[in-house]
Order: structure tokens, then C-alpha cells, then sequence
């Protein structure tokens, strides 16, 4: 199996000022995001982390994506350093978290041209992707209605496709399916499977038992900014059930020793 | 380039395409300028010239009535003969504000001219009305004419100082271009900036809020080609927001001065390039420093408050253009960026001789300005802490 993107010991730590002291009810000013965590995934796979609200699966994927660096430890996507060429690794990979939005003003076909020019793909590519991607997620009903006067569903799947338009071969994306309907959530997991088929490399952040258990091939348990468990989907249990179950387990047991 | 290019377009059509914004940004400012001005030189006009007085006189003469209504005086006032049994009546309308002013001359006072004669005019006026202080001013000086004319006919000419006063002729260029001098740069500048601050925050301190920033942030773009990008259309953007202001001021100047004194073609096609040339350099200054501010700011609304004392800031340094006796002649003043740009102006607009050099250190410099401010930017964007802070 070739790895296509390898975390090493990454550490991230943020100030946290006055006011998010208080709100998160800590004397500590420095706040451990993610602390040491390792994985590594493979082309052709879905790996899924797994882990509740603030464990530090956003700040890991904002790590990959180089929105932000980790403090120590490197990660190489696609033989990529984010710490010293950034630049190859956004070339390299389609982003998907709620925290990259679309101007309002635009249309989703204006902003497929914009950021696929970007991204230095052709005109004649464009074109093809954009029909492509835009029948795939059903935009063309939509593609010259404003981005703002779109449903949230829409503007998911807008932003999908064009995370996506540059064809990327590692796809990173964070709870994809958050804010869909059960119909566009399927339109959406089905793809992922397809793009995996395909030999993408596929990271995605879910607290969805039901997501990681459908689609993934591993999973990674992640919980106060480490990562306490990497198994298959078979040795999880295989199902939504099992794999429940030792989510439940890891989060009673790293609540005791803390 | 072809990316700065692309973020230069999206930056453009985002303003071009928004009608409203269009409306605000471009139309509105240069309207909002005409309508305003327009409305002070009308009002500065019926201030300057008084309504017709009501003045009655009492014995009127053939020698005081030749000198008010001489041609020149164009007398548009309303001059009744009383009798002396109106006097009383008269005042009391005077003391009320609806009357201007009485003269009482004694009767047959040409006639009784002989040597030694003197006779005294009574006049009454309303201190406490303008208008009628006026008037009173104005006949005063109709009366002491009226006196010497009286005083030559009797003794001839009894003047023993003459007065032969030498002066330059007017320069008018010169002088239009002062009057120039002293309205324009402060005006230029403001315009410039207000029109950066219509959408420079919004570009930067608006995306980053509203988290269009970091979806081009996960693009391979170099952080650098989006901070030129940026500045380059905001720039032109803001240039052509100035143009509409400046345009709203010429074309109000016929009411401002009056439709037959013409500022415009004092200036040559040289000028007018020159002009073009320093708002183009100072506008990628100012865009600059409002785009590195919004960077700073966590949302539009911290932009805003960030970037009003600087704007205070431009404001006084425009109106140094008002005091001081025409273009700094120190050199490296010209390195200052704003001020640089008003000093030029005045520079160009008051024909000094040391323009070019003038010209020359403010672009330079604005320039120089500009590249380090696009070299912050890009840190700016570079850092995580300042990009991401919430």
C-alpha cells in the first residue's frame, strides 16, 4: 500500500486570550489542540477520525490542509512537507471544512471559473470538470442563482464540487455530511466511495457513527488531541454497533485519567 | 501574474457588477459632492448680494440723486420722497425692521450754497438689522461724495495729497491657481480615501470574517499575488471613486465662483497628467494602509473604527494645504507619503518651477511605500495567528 499522506508526531497548541479562558472555564492559557498525533493514510482508502466536539480532528485537518502549522512534528501529503512547501501540498489536496465559505455575492458558476483558474487547471478542463461535477451534485438547476440566496444544502454542494474541481488525489474534508439531507448525504458518502475506487485518498472527520461504518476502511479514535486508536473497520467490529461501543469505552477511560 | 490578474477581475467584477454597490462606491459620492457644493454657492451668492433697500428721503436733491443712480452703482434700491410730516411714521417702520433708512436733507440746500454755509443731513437706521446697516453704509458713502461735490462747487479743488499707487498686474493664472491650491489637495485626498474605505475593508476585513478569505488561503496562490491582486484592484477601484468625487466638484464650480470664471482651462494637458500621475501613486498608498489595517482587524466593524483615525489623520495633514505660502520647498518633506501628495498638488496647481523634482520624490516614494505595505500584507496573510484570530 503507498501512504499519501503521513502525520509525525504533530503538536499544536493555541494562547487562548482572557474571553476564551472563561467561556472554555480554564486557568491554562495555553490550550493542547492535538498532542503527538500519528497516522498515516493510504491511497485507495477512507480514513476516518472519530472523535467528539474539541478533540481536535478541525485543528489536525487545518493542519493537513496548511491552513495552519503544527508547531512540531511534519506531515507529507503527496510527498509534500506543509512545513516547507506548502504551496505542492494545496496543489495537492481538495479542503473541506464549515470554516472555508463562499462569497454570497457570486454564482457557483462564476466561482468554479475563479478558483479552478486559480488553481491553474485550463479552460477546456474546466469546462469538463465543471459539467461533470455540477450533474454529479445537481447544480446546474442552480449554478446561476447567487450563493447567498442558496440553501445551506446547496451551498455544501457547491463548495464540494469545487473543492473537488482541481481532481484532487488527496480529499480532506470535515463532517461532509453536516447540514445535508439524508438524500444529498448519500449523493455525497456514494461519491466519496467512487473517488476512492478511482485511487484518491480520502481523511475525513465525522462524529457520525453510522458515516465512518459505511464508507471508511480505517478509523482513528481521536480524544483530547490524541489519537488512542487505529483499526480497520473489521477489527472495530464492523459495525455501527461495535464501533460505538469502543468509542464509548476510550471516551470513559481517558475521562478517568484525566 | 495570470493569478493576480484573476483576484484583480474577481475583486473588479464584485464592485462592477453590484448595482447598489456601483451606485454607492462610484455615482453617489461624486453626486452627493455636485448636490452639496452647488448648495453652497447659492447660498454664498444670495448672501453675498443684499435685497433692494427701502430708503425715503426728505428734500431730495438733484446732486445727491445723479450720484446713486449712476450706471455703475446698477441701483436696484427703492427710493421714495417723504415729506417731513412722514418722518415719524417712517421711523417707527425703520425701528420695526420693515423700513431702511431715512435722509433729511434741509430744504433748497443747492440754492442756499454760499461761503461759510453749513448744512446738516439727518439720517436714521436700524442698528440692530443688518440690512439696514447696510444700506446705512452704503448711503454714507453716497453722502460724503454728495459733501466734496458740494465743497468743489463752492471752493473748487481743496485736495493737497494725491495718491499714485504702483502694482504687478494681476496675474490671474496665478492667482486662480492659488485659490486652487488651497481647496483642492485636502479635498483630493479625502476623496481618495473615502473611496479606499468603501471597499477595502469589506474586501479584506469582510472575507476574512465571513471565511471567503481562507477558501482562497487553501488555493496554491502565492499569499503575495493575492495581496497585489488585492491592492491593485482596490486601487483602481478607489481611483475611480475619486475621479466621480472630482467630477462632482468641477462640474459644481460655476455655482461655487460664479459661470464666467473658468479654473479649468488655466491648466494644460501637462498639468492635468501630472495630477493623474500623483493620485494614481498616493492611491496604492492609501489602499495599501487600509487593506494591511483590515488585514489587522478581526471584522469589518474593528476595521472601521481602526481605520477612522487614520482618516482623521489624512484629513488634517489635506488641510495643511490651507495655510502655509504655496508648495514646501524642502525635499525630502516630498518622502512623507500623503502629505507628499498634497505638497505635489499644490505644487502643480500654483505652477511652481520645482515640480518635477517634486513629482519625482512622490512617486518614488509612494511607490516605495506601496511594495513594503504589499510585502506586510503578505505576512499578514501568511500568519495563522492573524488570518484566524476570532
Amino acid at each position: 500500500m503507498e501512504a499519501q499522506v503521513i502525520i509525525k508526531d504533530i503538536t499544536k497548541t493555541y494562547i487562548l486570550s482572557k474571553k476564551q479562558q472563561k467561556i472554555e472555564r480554564v486557568k491554562d492559557k495555553r490550550k493542547v489542540a492535538v498532542n503527538g498525533l500519528s497516522f498515516t493514510a493510504y491511497k485507495g482508502e477512507i480514513y476516518g477520525l472519530l472523535g467528539p466536539n474539541g478533540a481536535g480532528k478541525t485543528t489536525a485537518l487545518r493542519c493537513i490542509s496548511t491552513l495552519i502549522k503544527p508547531d512540531s512534528g511534519d506531515i507529507i501529503v503527496n510527498g509534500h512537507s506543509v512545513i516547507t512547501d506548502p504551496e505542492g501540498v494545496r496543489q495537492s489536496i481538495g479542503f473541506l471544512t464549515s470554516d472555508l465559505q463562499l462569497e454570497a455575492f457570486f454564482t457557483p458558476n462564476y466561482l468554479f471559473d475563479y478558483f479552478a483558474r486559480l488553481r491553474g487547471v485550463t479552460e477546456d478542463i474546466i469546462k469538463e470538470r465543471k459539467k461533470q461535477l455540477f450533474e454529479k451534485f445537481g447544480i446546474d438547476r442552480f449554478a446561476e442563482v447567487k450563493v447567498g440566496e442558496l440553501s445551506t444544502g446547496m451551498r455544501q454542494k457547491v463548495q464540494i464540487a469545487i473543492s473537488l474541481l482541481h481532481d484532487p488525489a488527496v480529499i480532506v474534508f470535515d463532517e461532509p455530511t453536516n447540514g445535508l439531507d439524508v438524500l444529498t448525504a448519500k449523493v455525497v458518502t456514494d461519491y466519496l466511495t467512487e473517488l476512492k475506487n478511482e485511487g484518491k485518498t480520502i481523511i475525513i472527520s465525522t462524529h457520525i457513527f453510522s458515516v465512518v461504518e459505511k464508507i471508511c476502511d480505517r478509523v482513528g479514535i481521536i480524544i483530547n488531541g490524541k489519537l488512542l486508536l487505529t483499526e480497520t473497520i473489521d477489527e472495530a467490529g464492523g459495525t455501527e454497533a461495535n464501533l460505538e461501543n469502543q468509542f464509548f469505552e476510550l471516551v470513559a477511560s481517558e475521562s478517568e485519567e484525566a | 501574474m495570470k493569478n493576480v490578474l484573476t483576484i484583480f477581475k474577481k475583486e473588479w467584477d464584485r464592485v462592477i457588477k453590484d448595482k447598489r454597490l456601483l451606485f454607492s462606491v462610484m455615482i453617489l459620492p461624486g453626486l452627493m459632492i455636485f448636490i452639496i457644493y452647488s448648495f453652497m454657492g447659492t447660498a454664498m451668492t444670495s448672501l453675498s448680494a443684499p435685497d433692494p433697500g427701502n430708503i425715503a428721503i426728505v428734500n431730495p436733491t438733484e446732486g445727491f440723486t445723479s450720484i446713486y443712480a449712476l450706471p455703475d452703482n446698477e441701483n436696484i434700491d427703492n427710493i421714495i420722497t417723504i415729506a417731513a410730516s412722514e418722518i415719524p411714521t417712517y421711523m417707527t417702520l425703520v425701528d420695526q425692521g420693515e423700513w431702511d433708512l431715512i435722509i433729511v436733507f434741509p430744504a433748497n440746500i443747492e440754492s442756499n450754497l454760499v461761503d461759510g454755509y453749513q448744512a446738516t443731513a439727518d439720517i436714521y437706521y436700524n442698528g440692530n438689522e443688518s440690512q439696514s446697516q447696510t444700506i446705512y453704509q452704503v448711503y454714507r458713502g453716497y453722502l460724503d461724495i454728495y459733501g466734496k461735490a458740494l465743497s468743489y462747487q463752492l471752493y473748487e479743488d481743496t485736495t493737497v495729497l494725491l495718491y499714485n499707487v504702483g502694482t504687478q498686474p494681476i496675474d490671474e493664472k496665478k492667482l486662480m491657481g492659488t485659490i486652487m491650491a488651497t481647496l483642492l489637495p485636502m479635498l483630493v485626498v479625502m476623496f481618495l480615501f473615502s473611496g479606499a474605505m468603501a471597499i477595502g475593508p469589506e474586501s479584506i476585513a469582510g472575507e476574512k470574517e465571513r471565511g471567503t478569505m481562507a477558501t482562497l488561503l487553501v488555493t496554491p496562490v502565492k499569499r503575495s499575488q493575492i495581496a497585489m491582486g488585492k491592492v491593485a484592484s482596490l486601487g483602481v477601484l478607489s481611483l475611480l471613486s475619486a475621479i466621480s468625487s472630482f467630477i462632482g466638484i468641477i462640474t459644481s464650480f460655476p455655482k461655487l465662483f460664479g459661470e464666467d470664471i473658468d479654473f479649468l482651462s488655466i491648466y494644460g494637458i501637462g498639468e492635468y497628467a501630472m495630477i493623474l500621475g500623483l493620485l494614481f501613486s498616493t492611491v496604492f498608498v492609501i489602499v495599501g494602509v487600509i487593506s494591511v489595517v483590515s488585514a489587522y482587524a478581526k471584522n469589518l466593524k474593528e476595521a472601521g473604527t481602526l481605520i477612522t483615525p487614520i482618516y482623521l489623520l489624512t484629513i488634517i495633514i489635506g488641510i495643511s494645504s490651507i495655510f502655509g505660502e504655496g508648495a514646501n520647498a524642502s525635499w525630502w518633506f516630498y518622502l512623507i507619503p500623503i502629505y507628499n501628495t498634497v505638497q505635489s498638488l499644490i505644487a502643480v496647481l500654483t505652477f511652481d518651477p520645482n515640480i518635477t523634482m517634486y513629482m519625482m520624490i512622490t512617486v518614488m516614494a509612494n511607490l516605495v511605500f506601496t511594495a513594503l505595505l504589499i510585502v506586510l500584507l503578505n505576512r499578514m496573510f501568511n500568519s495563522e495567528k492573524i488570518m484566524f484570530s476570532k
